[in-house]
């Protein structure tokens, strides 16, 4: 068994197909580590449930930001047409709310798509200019042919001559250290 | 990819639901008969229930010819599993004509226009012969003509891919179901925009929307959707639908049913929007009585239940994916859609007068129930007529197993 190492963000295992790495995760997630991350070179609809991740929060935040950008809207053009300047046109009352939905609607759909983007953007960590697992040479092939699994050391049950030789009892092909 | 099992709709549950849905909808029928003949200072009332009646199933109808045109168009397995409820309800034109017959025998109780020709009215005697009763006629055979051909060739298409034993011939016809749909679909919508416009439009006949049609196009294929829900969630639990449905199945129709709620509401608000900014009284006059006493409450009504809470509710991930609670969402809408038609054709100008204010008729309840019975029983007798998925469309196995995952 090599030293442990100070330097060391995490471990990864390598597999050949998806089903391998779905397997592995699910064994991973009961083991009680939550620290985890699988890469694979198409979308894995599995892999969610497999490792336990929680389903995003975004569609809260979208709607928030739609809430945002409706009430904004209503509150500029209350601002503008009653508070600030009004101006009579054709008799109708300073506060039509009729002619102020078209451009509170557009607010609406303006906020929530921006909250959607930016909200994805900022949820997934990015942009991520730095990555330790890149650090390993074949991890260049989880855009091609190869199925990752990696256990960050910043789990709690992470210890390393423990967690290694529980990788390796997944039959992985091997098993990497991910330096920092 | 000849699928051996049984896809058989439940023929014994069926066929007892449509001997309730005849009784009903024989005695409703025959109560609606006698009264208008019984009472003939009821009749405009009468004739009125009836056209309610027939908008709101029709349209169900109809709108599933729709929406059978639109899933050859985007594909998906939400079309595949409701394919042929689509096409039960699109093989139930034959009755609606039937339910039509009423209202083209009537149409002096109905229409107040039809009063109106050679009174020296400028609007209606510019618009002859186009808005004559033998035209009015004629225009509605011709719809139903129209609507009987699209059915007709993807019903025939439909049902020799059932029949065949060779896989390329399932993938050429559903081809050719695609193919054909595209075109069609353009005079679907122009067809339902010329009848919602004389069936409806007309009782006021000296106001106009050019919006009109879509409303009736898109708030049909909504009704088609809750109705298509409410059935899968029933059928879901018998054979063979349990071996079919999952929860990303309701999750797709449910999100289809946000968008028509949603599209639903922005082309009513861009009527209102365009009529209330142009502030013209030719237009407001549709509008005017619409927004006082009772009116004006279902109004709101229509507003916060037709449009606002089903569009929260729908917004739920989890609510969607569950067949019964989306049922009981459908089922909701489809009292609203009713709701809807009501406040459409209720407060048009009367023949016996413009009796100011809100009027409510017993037969508005009688006769929708009277025509949903009949088109009940008719429908269901389509529906039991086919196994309840295409046995060899080529993408059936795909789209049972979409509905497994998430």
């Amino acid at each position: 068994m090599t030293s442990m190492k100070k330097d060391i963000y995490g471990l990864l295992a390598e597999f050949d197909t998806p089903t391998e790495l779905v397997d592995a995760a699910n064994k991973v997630r009961e083991a009680g580590y939550k620290k985890t991350d699988a890469f694979s070179p198409f979308p894995l609809h599995e892999i969610d449930e497999a490792l336990g991740v929680k389903r995003t929060i975004l569609p809260f935040m979208v709607f928030g930001g739609g809430v945002i950008g409706l009430l904004s809207g209503i509150g500029l053009q209350w601002f503008v047409h009653v508070w600030d300047y009004p101006i009579l046109v054709g008799g109708r009352p300073y506060f039509s709310i009729v002619s102020f939905v078209p451009a509170s609607f557009e607010l609406t759909i303006l906020l929530a798509a921006f909250t959607a983007v930016f909200g994805m953007i900022a949820l997934n960590g990015l942009p991520q200019p730095y990555h330790p697992v890149f650090n390993v040479p074949r991890f260049a092939l989880a855009t091609r042919e190869k199925f990752f699994l990696l256990i960050e050391r910043k789990d709690e049950k992470f210890n390393y001559a423990e967690t290694k030789s529980f990788m390796e009892s997944l039959n992985p092909q091997e098993v990497f250290d991910v330096e920092e | 990819m000849i699928n051996n099992a049984n896809f058989d709709a439940p023929i014994a549950d069926i066929n007892r639901w449509r001997t309730l849905a005849l009784g009903i909808g024989g005695v409703g029928s025959l109560v609606m008969l006698i009264s208008f003949l019984l009472f003939e200072d009821q009749r405009e009332d009468a004739m009125r229930a009836w056209l309610l009646g027939f908008i709101f199933w029709g349209g169900i109808g109809i709108g599933g010819l729709g929406v059978l045109l639109l899933q050859y168009l985007t594909g998906g397995a939400w079309g595949v599993v409701i394919r042929r409820i689509a096409e039960a309800a699109s093989r139930t034109l034959p009755i609606i004509a039937l339910l039509f017959v009423p209202l083209a025998l009537g149409i002096t109780n109905l229409y107040e226009w039809t009063h109106l020709i050679g009174t020296g009215d400028k609007v209606v005697d510019w618009r002859q012969p186009y808005l004559s009763v033998e035209w009015w006629i004629a225009r509605a055979a011709l719809y139903f003509i129209l609507w009987g051909v699209m059915a007709y060739f993807l019903n025939k298409w439909s049902l020799r891919q059932d029949q065949t034993n060779d896989y390329a011939t399932a993938v050429k016809l559903g081809e050719d179901s695609s193919k054909f749909s595209g075109p069609t679909m353009v005079f679907f919508v122009l067809v339902v925009s010329f009848a919602a416009v004389d069936w409806v439009m007309t009782l006021d006949p000296h106001w106009f929307s050019t919006i009109w049609g879509l409303l009736f196009a898109v708030g049909w294929a909504l009704s088609f959707f809750c109705f298509a829900v409410a059935l899968l969630a029933v059928l879901a639990d018998k054979e063979p639908m349990n071996r079919i449905l999952g929860s990303r199945h309701f999750h797709d129709i449910g999100k289809l049913m946000l968008a028509l709620v949603m599209v639903w509401a922005y082309f009513n608000f861009s009527q209102f929007l365009i009529i209330w900014s142009g502030n013209l009284p030719e237009e407001t006059r549709w509008y005017l009585p619409r927004m006082e006493g009772a009116w004006g409450v279902i109004g709101m009504l229509l507003i916060f239940f037709h449009f606002a809470f089903p569009f929260l509710v729908l917004l739920n991930r989890n609510l969607k994916r569950n067949g019964k609670w989306l049922a009981m969402v459908a089922i909701f809408i489809l009292f609203l859609r009713l709701l809807d038609m009501f406040y459409l054709i209720g407060p048009s100008p009367r023949i016996a007068g413009h009796g100011a204010g809100f009027h409510l008729s017993w037969m508005d309840f009688v006769a929708p129930i009277a025509v949903g019975g009949i088109w009940l029983w008719y429908f269901f007798g389509q529906l039991i007529k086919r196994p309840l998925v295409p046995i060899n469309d080529p993408f059936l196995e795909n789209a049972i197993k979409h509905g497994k995952e998430h």
